[in-house]
């Protein structure tokens, strides 16, 4: 690591460490402070709960002034997520702002979860899947769940 | 020669000024400025003195103008980087996304900028040794002037390398020494850091203890291991003033009461804490219980909500309620409160619920008040005693259809609460509404039995009495066809004939008459019949309805 870790990222991680968001886990790697290993649970009433979803985390340079980078690992049946894992959330593109941060954009995916937006999809199958026979969709979400993610 | 004196004047003032302005941007070099986002705060600071976008306590803050949100200059400034205006920087507040600009300096809160400079910080060089914490708004002026540990243009001659403020008297440092332990080679001036922080050999003599340390543990040494250095007694929380050297705490410990108890006190400490907590909570459980009861109470007993709400305020009468109440009111009154509900919605509510606390304290006013409505409290109004009586046959006939009945279940003495007291009163209310709900029903079962027999027996003698009136109107035909007969045979008039059609006519006669007997009789057996079936008849009227049959039968 060339440049010094910023001060924010510092507080940032021990923050997320002494008093960690309900249902989220963001633990820094030994060898690089900017990758964390996040772990999200499906919220409660969602056809995600009892799954805890796996991603990954990582901050750019220019972090707070550019969003980090977010990934699923899991797999996760949902119209805005892709195949790989990206995710379509404002926030984490044109709407980023300084002032968010690593927990704010943790809860905002476990929102994400919570109310999947199938009229701004990243996921096309999945969202015409969702918005023709939303049930179907939401079994298959709930397979999903409980074939791919770690049990709570 | 004034001249040239003016011109050495001139030269001597213009390498002053140069020196002073070499000197001063090295020792700017040689200190850079303080970073005061890398600074450790001493004071602790909450969220609002914090920069949202570097987490830090603000550097140089800036209001925006539209939302008053504030945030440090040069954070605001990197946020909003690409977007150029002519008229001043502008962009999207980082927190509420209001399309905002820079405020001017003077916008900015002097009472803001106050606090922040006077944050307590730790020396930047606190890793090197520099023990002082200053205010945030000083740290430039320590560095730049006090602090021993910042660097500044050594002494010695022709050399430009940093020396330490506090070794500049000592002349030049920069020559070149070895370490006398680890013999590593190294400048004088960085011997001391060096022996402090990095030297895996060199031990120092502790001056408490005479202990032999590594000089670079000896900071720790002092704090946590020294044996010479005094500790306050581990009972210190409790009231123990003593201080011992860490070598003799043990047996101060030993000795020591408060020590001994320290522990078990803080346990006690922390469950009483929780306990406190706990019933902290059940005190608010109780609140919400007793306004509902009390509310419960006011709507049970609307005529003396004043008194109830006495009482509910007044806890300690409730218990005297209960037993008096309970023992007083509860067995008569129970059948009476139900019935006055199930007669119907004629009672007004003021009239069923009569307060315990309102009734007169006879030794059973229930007894009383059924057999006379004058035993009624005068709060009770007129359309009680209008719908008295009905309710009393109600009683006797409820009483006939279960003459078993056990007294309501609730006469067990003393109640624990109020709500107790309600909730059992509710308890057997909900018995006796059972109870009377079966009786009733037994009854309903019995009553249509009952006018089925009556019925079939009835539709039986209806059609035996058809079928002997039939046979009496064949006769009567027969009868008269023959008197016809007769009649025409016998045009010719003779005595004998006289005679005998004289006795045709009177048995004609006494047919015909006999024949509307029959049919009278008839008439009033379906009358019966009918009156039977609209009217809820016992078994009274069947002897009597035989008897007219009979009657009818004994008429053909």
């Amino acid at each position: 690591m060339t440049t010094p870790l910023p001060k924010r990222i510092i507080k940032e991680t021990e923050r997320l460490q002494s008093e960690p968001v309900p249902g989220i886990s963001a633990v820094p790697h030994d060898d690089n402070a900017r990758y964390f290993d996040v772990n999200v649970e499906g919220p409660g009433g969602s056809c995600y709960e009892g799954g805890v979803f796996s991603l990954e985390l990582f901050l750019p340079d220019d972090y707070p002034m550019c969003p980090p980078r977010i990934r699923f690992l899991t797999r996760i049946y949902h119209p805005n997520i892709d195949r790989l894992g990206r995710i379509c959330l404002d926030v984490l593109k044109n709407n980023w702002s300084p002032a968010l941060q690593i927990r704010t954009i943790l809860l905002s995916i476990q929102a994400l979860l919570g109310a999947p937006n199938p009229e701004d999809p990243l996921n096309e199958a999945v969202a015409k899947q969702w918005k023709e026979n939303q049930a179907e969709a939401i079994k298959t979400a709930r397979e999903w769940t409980e074939k791919f993610a770690q049990k709570k | 020669m004034t001249l040239r004196g003016m011109r050495r004047l001139e030269a001597r003032r213009q390498m002053e000024e140069s020196n002073f302005l070499l000197s001063k941007a090295r020792s700017q070099n040689l200190n850079p400025p303080v970073d005061f986002r890398l600074l450790d705060y001493v004071t602790a600071y909450d969220d609002n003195l914090m920069c949202a976008i570097c987490r830090c306590p603000f550097v140089d803050p800036v209001v925006l103008a539209e939302c008053d949100h504030y945030f440090c200059r040069d954070c605001i400034r990197q946020s909003w980087g690409s977007t150029y205006s002519p008229s001043g920087p502008r962009g999207d507040c980082p927190q509420c996304r209001t399309p905002a600009r820079l405020g001017t300096r003077s916008a900015t809160s002097k009472i803001l900028v106050n606090i922040l400079d006077d944050l307590l910080v730790k020396c930047p060089k606190h890793e090197e040794g520099c023990p002082v914490s200053v205010k945030r708004g000083e740290v430039e002026d320590h560095m730049n002037i006090y602090c021993g540990y910042a660097y500044q243009e050594c002494a010695g001659e022709r050399c430009e390398l940093p020396v330490r403020r506090k070794d500049a008297d000592q002349g030049c440092l920069h020559f070149g020494v070895s370490c006398f332990d680890c013999h590593e080679t190294m400048q004088k001036s960085t011997l001391e850091n060096h022996w402090r922080s990095e030297c895996a050999v060199r031990r120092v003599t502790c001056p408490r203890c005479n202990m032999h340390v590594l000089s670079k543990d000896l900071d720790s040494h002092n704090s946590e291991t020294c044996e010479a250095v005094s500790i306050p007694c581990p009972g210190a929380s409790i009231g123990c003033t003593s201080r011992s050297k860490r070598s003799q705490a043990q047996t101060h410990a030993k000795s020591c009461t408060f020590a001994k108890l320290a522990p078990v006190i803080s346990s006690q400490k922390s469950r009483m804490d929780e306990q406190e907590a706990a019933q902290k909570l059940l005190s608010r459980k109780l609140e919400v219980l007793e306004t509902g009861f009390g509310v419960m109470q006011g709507i049970l007993y609307p005529k003396v909500s004043v008194e109830a709400d006495d009482l509910a305020a007044d806890e300690s009468r409730i218990p005297f309620l209960d037993n008096s109440a309970s023992e007083r009111t509860l067995p008569p009154h129970h059948p009476r409160m139900f019935s006055g509900d199930s007669s119907g919605n004629a009672l007004s509510p003021f009239d069923f619920p009569v307060p315990p606390t309102s009734r007169p304290s006879s030794a059973a006013p229930g007894v009383a008040r059924r057999a006379s409505p004058i035993g009624l409290p005068p709060s009770e109004s007129a359309a009680a005693l209008r719908q008295h009586d009905p309710i009393e046959a109600y009683n006797t006939n409820y009483d006939l259809a279960s003459p078993g009945l056990p007294p309501p279940s609730t006469s067990g003495g003393p109640y624990v609460s109020p709500l107790h007291h309600l909730l059992s009163m509710h308890e057997s209310l909900r018995d006796e509404m059972s109870r009377v709900n079966s009786a009733l029903q037994e009854l309903d079962g019995r009553h249509s039995m009952q006018t089925l027999n009556e019925n079939l027996r009835t539709r039986e003698e209806i059609s035996y009495l058809g079928a002997q009136l039939a046979g009496l109107s064949r006769q009567v035909h027969w009868l008269t066809s023959t008197q016809l007969q007769r009649q025409s045979r016998s045009a010719t008039p003779s005595a004998v004939a006289g005679s005998s059609s004289e006795m045709a006519g009177t048995s004609v006669e006494a047919a015909v008459n006999a024949v509307s007997t029959a049919a009278t009789a008839l008439r009033g057996a379906a009358r019966m019949v009918s009156v039977g079936q609209g009217q809820s008849s016992s078994g009274s009227h069947g002897p009597m309805r035989r008897e007219n049959s009979a009657e009818g039968r004994t008429k053909l």
